[in-house]
């Protein structure tokens, strides 16, 4: 009993006093809430809109006859190209492209008409922007709707004028329909893919930078977090551990409420989750990211190293999630790589949940994954306070065993040592 | 002392830092080999292949079976068979596979007797790639099947080859992707990434070596050296730190552009000046930062939001024409927009000066806000009257 009551003192202790040191260095407020809540608001802003309408491109028609007429008309009233210039020759088209008035070129050459005339294949040509894909994914996309429209047209001619019509004719140019259905992001926006991954992305690298700068800053003053309060020597390291984390974990309960809720309701993204599934993620993942930070800032022995060694894995972290190039075609070793993050699991899990709105099901695997990962954080997290604990208590030993290394192999050898060590 | 003499000095100074604490210095070059080897070996295939595409076969005819086998023999895709809708749907929720199609019952049997029947297939456009790409897949495969029935039919009608050829392709698209002909995923996005994390660590590690002399309180050592003049300390630091980077700047479009063979319509000799270019104009914002700032908890913190978001107003996967026109003026306060509008003209068209001369101008604008914070950051360094940390 007593124990217990000990325990639920410390631990209490060491939380409250963790708290109060956050909230004394603004260093870390900055990450936690201009960052961890303003990036959000940032990203939501600048993925607002997320769909690129009506790319402009010019248009050179060396053919001038009426399919190929046609055919400008309906790529104009497509939704993602906009024909901008209508060109005399190839030349002006492409110094247009090279200018960026406009993202791409179609080209109709002399023979165009004669040939769907002739009852042979007509070509046309496109020259696609490659500076952004979606430039290229519009340009195809408009290009290929108006192509298997203007089959359909021409076939329907060709066919009356071979004298079928009605149910026949439709049969003939449709034997077999097809209907497609993107029911999770409708217009293919840009904006809900992105965030839909981002977002949780957010929550695990401000709580590794804020909790790494404390880390540091703390190390830096030499009362390192693995210093143990006298009371617990030893046998305390769970407590340190769960203590420390806690105080993170109850003000990203928060944040991570703030970005899984509110984020998408304010910005009109899609919230097809049920309230209570996403709680249970986030209490998973939040606990997996507490975890996972303590582990790895025990690594950051100064204040801003962690901007300058870490700050690249934020991006290396969201292309690990899988969400842009696909989980199947990942190379082994960076698959394996990529455990290492909770963001792996915790990210593609709330796709899952809240944007395709799939129920607890669909995420077992990914939440029994981040349940794994916490459990081996937890040791890991704990053996690195336990070592430096270790090291800080026996810092003079160490130091009398350094000299007399120096002492019998001379200094040479003894600096390898200490930079060893 | 003459200022080249006292220049000099503090370059040596620098480089003494260097050598007593090597950690920052070797640790951003790790960076950007890790970053390179990521991007470079994850995304190596250019174009996925093999992506799992699920179908739901309720027809068990051979036409069916003929479907899924040649959807599965395409490079693209790889089917996984569903027994029904429920469980099909239940593994794009998943993200096990980024779309379907469902064959319905007695399809072959409905388009022999005419009937006209719908397949349909579903994608998740929350995977960008693999769905978009799936996508094509399976309308290319709808098609090209629709097609082959019309064939069946028409030849029945006693039709010849040639004649078919015209009727069931009256239309047909030529592609041409400019600077990217292979739509290699990889290419696109390390052409400015990559940069995009040099952008970053020089942004960091400048603003690092300039706080950290108010930090540790060797400011007042520094403007010694230098003869009390802030601009000959900076002088003489940011060569140090303009050499280092530039080289390894180069080293990377050498990478890309010799060794990687991405493609390259201009010269990569105006691709080293752009490099360069966007070095000195991180730098540019770093002192800035600093010097705004003089602070070096919030330099680095400020520094870290900054360089972060540079690579969404990039422009370079969303563009910015989708953006409010408020980010989009937003974006020409970041280097890494004008490098890649840079790159674009010259990689991509091929453009030369005529295409980039007004990014270059960008770029250099990046040396002048500096100006504004140096006598703040001169008074930093004289009186280190800031909070240490």
């Amino acid at each position: 009993m007593s124990f217990v009551k000990t325990w639920l003192h410390n631990f209490l202790d060491i939380m409250l006093h963790e708290l109060r040191g956050i909230f004394k260095d603004v260093g870390v407020l900055i990450i936690f809430f201009v960052g961890g809540l303003g990036y959000p608001i940032v990203y939501s802003l600048v993925y607002h809109n997320g769909i690129l309408e009506d790319t402009p491109i010019a248009v050179v028609d060396d053919s001038a006859d009426p399919y190929s007429r046609r055919y400008i008309r309906e790529l104009d009233a497509t939704r993602e190209v906009s024909v901008a210039y209508s060109c005399v020759n190839m030349e002006e088209a492409r110094s247009l492209l090279q200018k960026r008035k406009v993202n791409g070129i179609v080209y109709f050459p002399r023979d165009f008409g004669e040939k769907v005339v002739r009852g042979e294949t007509a070509k046309l040509s496109i020259y696609a922007d490659m500076s952004s894909f979606l430039y290229y994914k519009n340009l195809l996309m408009g290009a290929n709707f108006v192509m298997l429209d203007e089959i359909k047209n021409i076939q329907i001619e060709r066919f009356s004028a071979a004298g079928y019509s009605g149910q026949t004719l439709s049969q003939l140019v449709e034997p077999m329909k097809y209907e497609d259905n993107n029911p999770y992001n409708r217009a293919f926006s840009y904006g809900i893919f992105f965030l839909s991954a981002a977002l949780l992305l957010v929550i695990q690298q401000t709580m590794f930078y804020g909790m790494s700068l404390r880390a540091g800053t703390m190390r830096e003053e030499s009362h390192s977090p693995a210093l143990l309060p006298s009371v617990v020597e030893g046998s305390g390291v769970g407590r340190v551990v769960l203590g420390r984390g806690a105080a993170y974990w109850l003000l990203y309960m928060g944040i991570g409420m703030y970005i899984a809720y509110i984020i998408p309701a304010a910005f009109g993204l899609p919230q097809r989750g049920d309230f209570r599934d996403i709680f249970i993620l986030l209490l998973f993942f939040i606990t997996d990211c507490v975890l996972f930070c303590s582990t790895w800032s025990s690594l950051i022995t100064r204040r801003e190293t962690v901007f300058i060694l870490f700050l690249f894995m934020s991006p290396v972290a969201l292309f690990l999630t899988g969400f842009s190039w696909p989980t199947s075609a990942f190379p082994a070793f960076w698959k394996y790589f990529s455990y290492i993050f909770p963001s792996t699991f915790g990210c593609q899990a709330f796709i899952n949940l809240n944007t395709a709105g799939g129920d607890l099901s669909t995420v077992r695997d990914l939440i029994a994954a981040l349940a794994v990962q916490t459990i081996v954080y937890y040791v890991l997290s704990s053996v690195a306070i336990y070592v430096e604990n270790w090291i800080i208590r026996h810092k003079e030993l160490l130091q009398q065993k350094r000299n007399l290394v120096e002492e019998r192999i001379g200094r040479g050898l003894g600096d390898r040592v200490s930079m060893d060590l | 002392m003459s200022s080249w003499s006292q220049i000099r000095t503090v370059i040596r100074r620098e480089i003494g830092i260097w050598i007593k604490r090597p950690i920052y210095v070797v640790g951003s070059l790790l960076t950007i080999v890790f970053c390179t080897v990521f991007f470079l070996t994850f995304l190596k295939d250019g174009l996925p292949s093999d992506l799992p595409i699920g179908v739901v076969d309720l027809d068990h005819s051979t036409f069916s079976r003929n479907f899924t086998a040649q959807l599965d023999a395409t490079q693209l895709g790889e089917v996984i068979q569903y027994d029904d809708f429920a469980s099909a749907r239940s593994a794009m929720q998943k993200g096990e596979i980024t779309s379907f199609c469902l064959i319905p019952e007695n399809m072959y049997a409905d388009v022999q007797a005419g009937r006209q029947p719908t397949m349909t297939f579903y994608v998740n456009g929350l995977y960008f790639v693999g769905g978009a790409l799936a996508w094509k897949d399976l309308l290319t495969m709808t098609n090209l099947t629709g097609g082959a029935i019309k064939r069946q039919v028409l030849r029945a009608k006693g039709m010849n080859e040639t004649q078919m050829q015209g009727l069931l392709r009256p239309v047909d698209i030529d592609t041409h992707q400019i600077g990217n002909m292979m739509t290699d995923y990889g290419v696109y996005l390390t052409n400015s990434l990559l940069p995009g994390i040099l952008e970053m660590i020089v942004i960091l590690i400048v603003v690092y070596s300039l706080g950290t002399e108010l930090k540790y309180g060797t400011s007042r050592h520094l403007l010694e050296k230098s003869g009390m003049s802030i601009t000959r300390a900076l002088a003489g630091k940011l060569i140090v730190y303009t050499l280092y980077f530039s080289v390894i700047g180069i080293i990377m479009m050498l990478i890309l552009y010799h060794w990687m063979h991405f493609p390259m319509q201009g010269s990569i000799w105006n691709m080293f000046l752009a490099i360069v270019l966007l070095v000195l104009a991180s730098e540019g914002v770093a002192v800035f930062i600093i010097g705004l700032l003089p602070v070096l908890r919030f330099a680095v913190s400020v520094s870290a939001i900054y360089s972060i978001l540079g690579f969404s107003l990039a422009g370079f996967t969303l563009p910015v024409e989708t953006m409010m026109p408020w980010l989009q003026g937003l974006a020409a306060a970041f280097p890494l927009r004008h490098y890649y509008l840079f790159f674009v003209q010259e990689s991509l068209f091929g453009a030369g000066f005529a295409g980039w001369w007004t990014q270059v101008i960008w770029l250099l604008a990046f040396l002048l806000p500096p100006l504004a914070v140096l006598p703040r950051l001169k008074n930093a360094y004289i009186y280190q009257n800031y909070a240490k940390n």
